[in-house]
């Protein structure tokens, strides 16, 4: 390999300063790497945008014990809802738990704010000894002999050279489609979220949501809410705001002439949500591309020179019941980071020695969880589950609790009736339903 | 030819939260960065600075200024220096043109220093002119364009309702310019990289030789924050004296009456003001008396 002057020569370098890029720059630095963090935004954090409750508190404790007394949390999640919805209706699924996890550190998942969550934790890599670099775009990497040996950052003299490139730029990545380890997506593998936060007193938060103290909620919602968009949509409370918004298919989006913020107003109009966010201030709105399609858009993970991690790698974990992503882009972090840390004691950078990494995402769960929701995305994310059934759901219940002097149908019939007005075939159904338990049972 | 830059590290408008209630700043959400007629003028300094000059930043802030200077010295300026003392809150124009003109005066004083005209936060446009006075230079303030003629600059100022002046200062001399006039050229990577660590003198109020006394100004205290309220204004109402044409003339005008003057040439100076004053009172701009 080629030297060049050591102020420009790295043992591993980071792209994108995400919970992904940051988590491998944290633990790359602690095993004394030189590590470089790049960041396009002008802060870390400035451009990242999710729901977002993070759900890798247990992870980040073994990095950091106790990081949530330090770091900008919001809420801790120990309520989680599931809601059906048809226009006007709505049926849900409560969870509550005081339980050990939930309600007691570690804690299962926190609400943060990106901006400053993102912030944080860049700043917890830069004090292990990383050297972030804000306002830096990467356009390229850097070759020699077909391995990859740095990237190219738009500015002068930006070629910047290092032993290792970890890939975290995020949905879309740039460095993978240039190394040649990812396709273009379709844009049915694509969803397209829409987010605003809304600014609300605590007091009201709590009072709201019956919480107490820091206790947080995380409200999901399936239906007829993206009418017949494939999509859901999200309420999470913070500190003092609520975040929430709508996803929808990208495919379907374009198919059905739909603007994600007609979806998001229409949302915020829903019976069952106008009171939650009565009152409230706009403070924020935001939208991102979300990577939905799991294992099948995943790419080749590693290159001579170069590993791929978080959402660049597809690791997003959207099947109906999880809606995870920062969990599993720091796991892929630490497992890239722990990969890189191998290859520099074996002084070989070659694709060889980075296979590694499949071993490191498998022992850190990653590729275990994507491999067993496989079959979970397509259909999930299919328009029966995401819109057609929930929708069922809410009118059936509409019709068992109407009373309205007309003769009471049981379950069954009315199922029965029900499915016959709509367009579902009777033999469908019976796939759904197989479908579903092959996605989530066994 | 030495160069001194002023920059001022002033909050990104666009992160600005006002609470409605309250009408103050959410300080939490706020975000920092170099004012940016400072950065037109950094810019210019920098295109100015023949191949011996040097070019100088200064500025008075608090540590988290460091990152202001750090992307001056980035960019291509030659030297930073920082002035701030703990004992320092939100100053006055007035204190911080004295510790900017004594920071200058650490070392060699400069030939020609360039400030930025008006900061996006308070906007007195005040430093350029009082900091010439603590120096006793000359000044130019609004200046759009400038020439170094012969040891002489040549300046153009931006006057009202889109006039130009042009005149001439004799250097040493201070420049305020005005905002927008330039980009700041965009840092390479290794002067990026090397200036993310290097330390930035700072100067206290000992090293540059004053007490808290010097600095001591009969201080604004802030006693009530109020959200902001519309002016209370009179309500145009027709004469109910004057004939039908003359009603609906008036009511045609939307009350807008051609400014008509009045001048009092009778009565003495006492009976002249009351009038100003009753004036005044009829047309809104005077609280009724209680």
């Amino acid at each position: 390999m080629t030297t060049h002057p050591a102020n420009q020569q790295f043992d591993v370098i980071v792209v994108g300063a995400g919970p992904a890029g940051s988590a491998a720059a944290l633990l790359a630095a602690r095993a004394g790497l030189k590590v470089l963090l790049l960041e396009r935004g002008e802060y870390p954090g400035a451009k990242n945008a999710s729901g977002a409750v993070f759900y890798g508190s247990a992870i980040l404790n073994e990095l950091i014990p106790n990081w949530w007394e330090q770091a900008p949390v919001e809420r801790h999640i120990c309520r989680r809802d599931i809601a059906f919805m048809s226009p006007t209706t709505a049926v849900a699924l409560d969870f509550r738990s005081a339980g050990v996890g939930f309600a007691t550190a570690p804690y299962n998942g926190f609400t943060v704010l990106r901006p400053k969550f993102d912030r944080w934790l860049a700043a917890q890599a830069e004090a292990a000894g990383a050297f972030v670099l804000t306002s830096a775009v990467v356009d390229d990497v850097l070759r020699e002999k077909g391995h990859i040996v740095g990237v190219r950052v738009r500015r002068e003299q930006g070629e910047i050279y290092g032993k290792v490139v970890i890939a975290c730029d995020g949905v879309n990545s740039f460095l993978a489609k240039k190394a040649g380890l990812q396709r273009e997506f379709h844009p049915h593998e694509l969803s397209l979220g829409v987010k605003e936060v809304i600014g609300l007193d605590p007091a009201i938060i709590q009072d709201r949501f019956h919480l107490t103290d820091n206790d947080g909620i995380a409200f999901e919602y399936l239906g007829a809410i993206t009418e017949d968009v494939h999509g859901g949509a999200f309420l999470y409370t913070n500190r003092d705001s609520l975040s929430l918004g709508v996803i929808g298919q990208v495919s379907s989006l374009v198919e059905r002439r739909k603007r994600p913020y007609e979806l998001l107003e229409r949302f915020k109009a829903h019976p069952a949500v106008a009171p939650l966010v009565r009152g409230g201030k706009l403070r924020e709105y935001s939208a991102h591309l979300i990577p939905e399609s799991g294992w099948a858009m995943k790419p080749k993970l590693y290159t001579d020179g170069m590993l791929v991690a978080g959402d660049a790698a597809g690791f997003c974990l959207a099947a109906g019941l999880y809606l995870e992503g920062m969990n599993y882009a720091m796991q892929s972090g630490l497992a890239a980071a722990e990969t890189a840390i191998f290859a520099c004691q074996k002084n070989n950078f070659s694709a060889r020695v980075l296979a590694a990494y499949q071993k490191n995402l498998k022992q850190r769960h990653v590729s275990t969880d994507f491999r067993a929701y496989r079959h979970a995305p397509s259909f999930v994310n299919g328009p029966r589950l995401q819109n057609l059934y929930p929708e069922m759901v809410a009118r059936g219940m509409e019709q068992i609790f109407r009373v309205d002097g007309t003769p009471k149908r049981k379950i069954l019939p009315l199922t029965y009736r029900m499915v016959r007005q709509s367009t579902i075939k009777p033999g469908q159904l019976l796939r759904d339903v197989y479908q579903v338990a092959r996605a989530y049972l066994w | 030819m030495r160069i001194a830059v002023c920059l001022k590290y002033v909050p990104d408008p666009s992160t600005i939260e006002v609470d409605p209630l309250t009408g103050l700043i959410d300080a939490g959400r706020v975000l920092y960065m170099m004012n940016p007629a400072d950065e037109s003028a950094l810019e210019l300094a920098l295109r100015l600075r023949p191949s011996n000059g040097t070019v100088t930043v200064f500025s008075v802030g608090p540590v988290e200024a460091d990152r202001l200077l750090q992307d001056a010295l980035a960019a291509g300026a030659d030297a930073a220096l920082r002035v701030w003392d703990d004992s320092l809150g939100s100053l006055k124009p007035i204190v911080t043109t004295m510790l900017l003109a004594a920071a200058l005066r650490v070392k060699e004083l400069p030939d020609l220093v360039l400030c930025g005209g008006h900061s996006v936060d308070r906007g007195s446009g005040t430093v350029p002119a009082l900091l010439a006075e603590h120096l006793d230079w000359p000044v130019a303030t609004d200046v759009t364009q400038f020439e170094l003629r012969s040891g002489r600059m040549r300046v153009q100022r931006r006057l009202a309702r889109g006039a130009r002046a042009e005149s001439e200062v004799t250097l040493p001399a201070i420049l305020g310019l005005e905002s927008g006039l330039v980009h700041l050229r965009q840092a390479s990577l290794p002067n990026l990289m090397r200036v993310k660590h290097t330390p930035i003198p700072l100067y206290g109020l000992e090293e540059l030789g004053l007490s808290p006394q010097d600095l001591h100004f009969p201080a604004m205290t802030l006693h009530e924050v109020m959200p902001p309220r519309p002016r209370t204004r009179v309500m145009f109402t027709p004469d109910i004296h004057g004939s039908v044409q003359e009603r609906v003339a008036q009511i045609m005008s939307a009350g807008v009456a051609g400014k008509t003057g009045k001048i009092l040439e009778s009565g003495t100076p006492e009976q002249q003001a009351d009038a100003i004053i009753a004036f005044l009172r009829q047309r809104g701009f005077l609280e009724q008396p209680t």
